[in-house]
């Protein structure tokens, strides 16, 4: 009987353990907001001002379609677009649409670059999409995006 | 603080003038998040991340990026640039904290 009871008892603290136990790991995987967290929508909106950028061909974004490490992520955009004096690329902007922070880079681009493009490497925390956002010089925007497959995130 | 390893690249290595050339610029940089725990302490680590680099050739700013934390650790900034004649190309970067750090490359265009 004594044997009985003990195990009973050890059972019961089982339980009450699974009760316990997600509540304590949900709060520590609570995570914690950056100062400079944006989402994609107000990211996209505060850069183009309510205008809606058209999809175009002339943007070229180079990126992987399957990034195996998150936290480096090469990104190329080339805008096939003249750089002359009145007519230009004024900037490029790089976003990752499920980030915390979605802005990656606002490139101010001038005519003295001779050619449009931005290259970097950037960290994706999940599977999500790039987006690359060109303004040029006579107030039109041009967008072009690819999504991206992330095996082992990079953020957090 | 020390100052932070940086380079600068221009390529193809040979070019003329009014050649269209690659400029890279790379500076060792933990780009801290700021969301990122501690293994050992279970504390934050605080953010640390460039937030503006600026490109500048003979004193006439060329391209000009706002940078976030989202970028890659050690980043790397490519753009291209047109050359006039001799002359140094300057990159500036500044830190979340307000730090202003600068290097700069002198580039001689043949024939």
């Amino acid at each position: 009987m004594q044997r009985r009871d003990f195990l009973r008892g050890l059972s019961a603290a089982a339980a009450s353990a699974i009760v316990v136990s997600p509540s304590v790991s949900f709060a520590a995987d609570e995570k914690p907001q950056g100062s400079n967290a944006l989402s994609y929508k107000e990211a996209l909106a505060a850069v183009t001002g309510g205008k809606t950028p058209e999809v175009s061909k002339k943007v070229a974004l180079k990126v992987p379609e399957i990034a195996e490490n998150g936290a480096v992520v090469p990104v190329t955009v080339e805008v096939d677009h003249p750089m002359n004096e009145d007519d230009y690329v004024k900037s490029i902007h790089i976003f990752a649409t499920k980030n915390g922070n979605s802005r990656c880079v606002d490139a101010h681009l001038s005519p003295a670059n001779g050619k449009a493009m931005l290259s970097t490497r950037v960290k994706l925390g999940e599977t999500q999409e790039v987006a690359a956002l060109v303004e040029l010089s006579n107030g039109t925007f041009l967008i072009a995006s690819q999504s991206v497959k992330v095996t082992i995130g990079g953020c957090g | 603080m020390s100052k932070r390893k940086t380079l600068i690249k221009v390529k193809p290595n040979k070019f003329k003038n009014g050649d269209i050339v690659k400029v890279s610029f790379m500076v060792m940089h933990p780009m801290e998040t700021g969301l990122r725990k501690d293994k050992k302490t279970g504390k934050y680590i605080p953010a640390e991340y460039i937030k503006n680099v600026k490109f500048e050739y003979n004193g006439k700013v060329f391209t000009n990026m706002n940078v976030w934390e989202t970028l890659s650790v050690n980043p790397v900034l490519t753009t291209y640039m047109k050359v006039d004649g001799e002359g140094t190309i300057k990159v500036t970067f500044t830190d979340n904290e307000g730090t202003v750090e600068e290097s700069s490359q002198k580039i001689k265009p043949k024939g």
